[in-house]
C-alpha cells in the first residue's frame, strides 16, 4: 500500500484528445452516436450500445448530481494530498464520470447533491471538477 | 461417471511477509504440495493454468506468467495459460481446468496463484488511467463508492461491515496458518483508521506474500487418490465490463448472474449451500454477494449479518478460514482450498458440521469480473 509512483496526468490519445481539448476551452462534451443518439463517456471507438462508428460530440450543460462519493483520508500520492472527495457524478444528460467535488468541505458532500462543472488547471491539463450548485463556490 | 472434474489435491505456502523469498519459489512450493496431496508425480501434470497476483500480473507484462512458471517446473503441458481477471482469476482458472479435463484437453491440470505483494513493489495503490488525475487510487476507492451507495440506499451501517471483519478474524483465530490470528471486537473495528471513507483500514483485506495451488483431474483418475477428491458440481462466470455506464454497477454484482448459473448446473439452490467462501477484498463485497447470491434479499445484507450469522456457529458460515481479511491474500485460491478442506472434513475446530455443498466466488478489477464454483463432497 505504499504510494507508488503512479503517472498522474491524463495521457490523451486519438480517442480522448477531443474531450480534453474541450475541457481546455471550458466545455464539457460527451460522445454522441449519430445512428442511435446514445450519449456516452468516456469516448471510445464506437457507440457502446449499437457499435456504430459514426460518432459526434455534444456539449453538456455541466450540471449533474453526486451518484456516490468517497473521502480519501489517506494520501496515495504526494501530489494529491488527503483529504479530498472523489465522486461518481451523473450528468443531467445521462453520462457519468469520476471526478472531484471541490468548493466545499468533504463532510458537506452528499449523495444526490446537485453539482456543476468547474474547470481547474492541474497536472498540466484542464480537469473537469465539480462544485455544489447554488452553494459553496469557494474559490 | 465419465470425465467429471474433481479437485484431487490442494497445497499452499504460509502467508505473510517473506522478503527473502521470490513469488516463483513460493509458487513452486505450493504446486509441489498440491500435486503430492493428489498422490501424483510432477510428470503426471499435463495442464498448467496460473493466476498471477497483482504485482506480477500488472507490472511484469513481458514474459507470460505461465511460461516462466512452467519453465521453472519443467512442464510441457497440453494445455496452459494465465488469466488476468483480477480477484476472479483463481476461481476462473479452476473453472477452466474443469472444462479442460472434462473435454479431454488434459488429465491433470495444476492451477497456481502466487504473489509477493507485501515484500514487492506495492501494486494496490495504482491509479486508473485518466482517473488517477482525480486521485482515484486503488481498489479501495471503487469499493468505497459501492459501500456509500449501499448505506445511502438501504441504511447499511458501519457496524454491518464490522460484522464481516469480526467474523473473518474469529475464524482465522482457529486457523494455524492465518496471517491475522487475533480476534477483533466492534469497538476496535469502529476505531480503525478511515482509509477511503466510508471504508476503514479493517474493511480492507490483507496484503501478503504467498502461493496456493490446486490440482484438477477427472474423478476416474482420482479414484485411487490418497485424499477424498472433491467434485466440481457447477461453475460459471459473469462480468460487468460496461462499468459506470451500467446504472447499477456498484449495487448489483455480476454474481447475481453467476450464482444461479453455477448452482443451476449443479441442480442446487442457495439454501443447499452449507458453507460459502466469498471473495472478500473489502467487507462491503461480502454483503453485496450475500444479496447477489440470494442468501438474503436485496438491500438486507446488513441486518442479515447481525448477531454473528456468518461467523463461527452462525447459520451461514462464510469464509471459515478468515478469507482475504484475515487468513491472507491468496487471490481466491485459498478460498477454493478452504472449500475442499470443509468438504473433506479437514477443517479442524472450524469444521462446519455435515458440510456437503460449498460455494466459492472470485470478484475482481473494478467490480467487473466474477466467477463461481460449486463444490460437493
Amino acid at each position: 500500500m505504499s504510494a507508488a509512483p503512479t503517472p498522474l496526468a491524463p495521457r490523451p490519445d486519438a480517442l480522448t484528445r477531443p474531450f480534453w481539448e474541450a475541457c481546455r476551452h471550458g466545455r464539457l462534451e460527451a460522445s454522441s452516436c449519430a445512428d442511435c443518439g446514445h450519449l456516452f463517456l468516456p469516448p471510445g471507438p464506437c457507440c457502446p450500445r449499437c457499435w456504430s462508428p459514426r460518432l459526434t460530440v455534444r456539449a453538456l450543460s455541466g450540471n449533474g448530481r453526486v451518484w456516490s462519493f468517497v473521502i480519501y483520508r489517506r494520501t496515495y500520492h504526494p501530489a494529491i494530498p488527503a483529504p479530498y472527495v472523489v465522486a461518481l457524478v451523473e450528468l443531467d444528460e445521462g453520462p457519468r464520470l469520476i471526478s472531484n467535488v471541490v468548493g466545499c468541505a468533504p463532510e458537506e458532500v452528499a449523495i444526490d447533491m446537485p453539482v456543476r462543472v468547474r474547470f481547474e488547471e492541474a497536472l498540466g491539463i484542464t480537469l473537469p471538477r465539480f462544485e455544489p450548485l447554488g452553494g459553496g463556490g469557494r474559490p | 461417471m465419465s470425465r467429471r472434474a474433481v479437485i484431487a489435491g490442494v497445497g499452499h505456502t504460509a502467508f505473510g511477509k517473506f522478503p527473502d523469498r521470490t513469488a516463483w519459489d513460493l509458487e513452486a512450493a505450493a504446486a509441489a504440495a498440491a500435486v503430492a496431496d493428489a498422490g501424483l508425480r510432477p510428470a503426471d501434470v499435463d495442464g498448467l493454468l496460473t493466476d498471477p497476483g497483482a504485482v506480477q500480473g500488472v507490472l511484469d507484462g513481458i514474459t507470460p506468467h505461465f511460461l516462466r512458471l512452467g519453465s521453472q517446473l519443467g512442464l510441457d503441458p497440453t494445455y496452459t495459460g494465465s488469466e488476468i481477471l483480477g480477484g476472479a482469476g483463481s476461481v476462473a482458472i479452476v473453472e477452466r481446468a474443469a472444462l479442460a479435463v472434462e473435454a479431454g484437453l488434459c488429465e491433470a491440470c495444476l492451477c497456481v496463484y502466487g504473489d509477493r505483494a507485501l515484500s514487492g513493489a506495492g501494486a494496490y495503490g495504482y491509479g486508473r488511467g485518466d482517473e488517477a488525475a482525480f486521485g482515484f487510487f486503488g481498489a479501495a476507492g471503487l469499493h468505497a463508492l459501492a459501500a456509500r451507495r449501499h448505506m445511502h440506499r438501504y441504511g447499511t451501517r458501519p457496524e454491518h461491515l464490522g460484522e464481516v471483519a469480526i467474523a473473518a478474524r474469529a475464524y482465522a483465530a482457529r486457523v494455524p496458518h492465518a496471517q491475522k490470528r487475533s480476534v477483533l471486537d466492534m469497538d476496535e473495528y469502529l476505531a480503525s483508521d478511515p482509509i477511503v471513507e466510508p471504508l476503514r483500514r479493517l474493511d480492507c483485506c490483507l496484503v501478503s506474500d504467498g502461493a496456493a495451488a490446486v490440482l484438477v483431474t477427472t474423478a476416474e483418475r482420482a479414484a485411487d487418490a490418497p485424499r477424498p477428491a472433491i467434485p466440481i458440481l457447477g461453475h460459471a462466470q459473469a462480468h460487468s465490463l460496461s462499468t459506470y455506464a451500467s446504472p447499477d454497477h456498484f449495487d448489483a454484482l455480476p454474481a447475481g448472474r453467476c450464482g444461479p448459473a453455477a448452482l443451476g448446473r449443479a441442480g442446487l439452490t442457495p439454501a443447499d449451500v452449507d458453507v460459502a467462501l466469498l471473495y472478500d477484498c473489502f467487507t462491503i463485497v461480502v454483503l453485496l454477494q450475500l444479496e447477489a447470491y440470494g442468501f438474503c434479499k436485496k438491500g438486507e445484507s446488513g441486518p442479515f449479518v447481525e448477531g454473528g450469522r456468518i461467523g463461527p456457529g452462525g447459520s451461514l458460515p462464510v469464509n471459515t478460514s478468515g478469507g482475504l481479511l484475515a487468513e491472507g491474500y491468496g487471490g481466491g485460491m485459498l478460498h477454493v482450498i478452504e472449500a475442499v478442506r470443509q468438504l473433506r472434513g479437514d477443517a479442524g475446530d472450524r469444521q462446519v458440521a455435515d458440510a456437503e455443498v460449498a460455494l466459492v466466488s472470485g470478484h475482481g478489477l473494478g467490480m467487473n469480473t466474477h466467477a463461481t464454483l460449486v463444490l460437493g463432497s
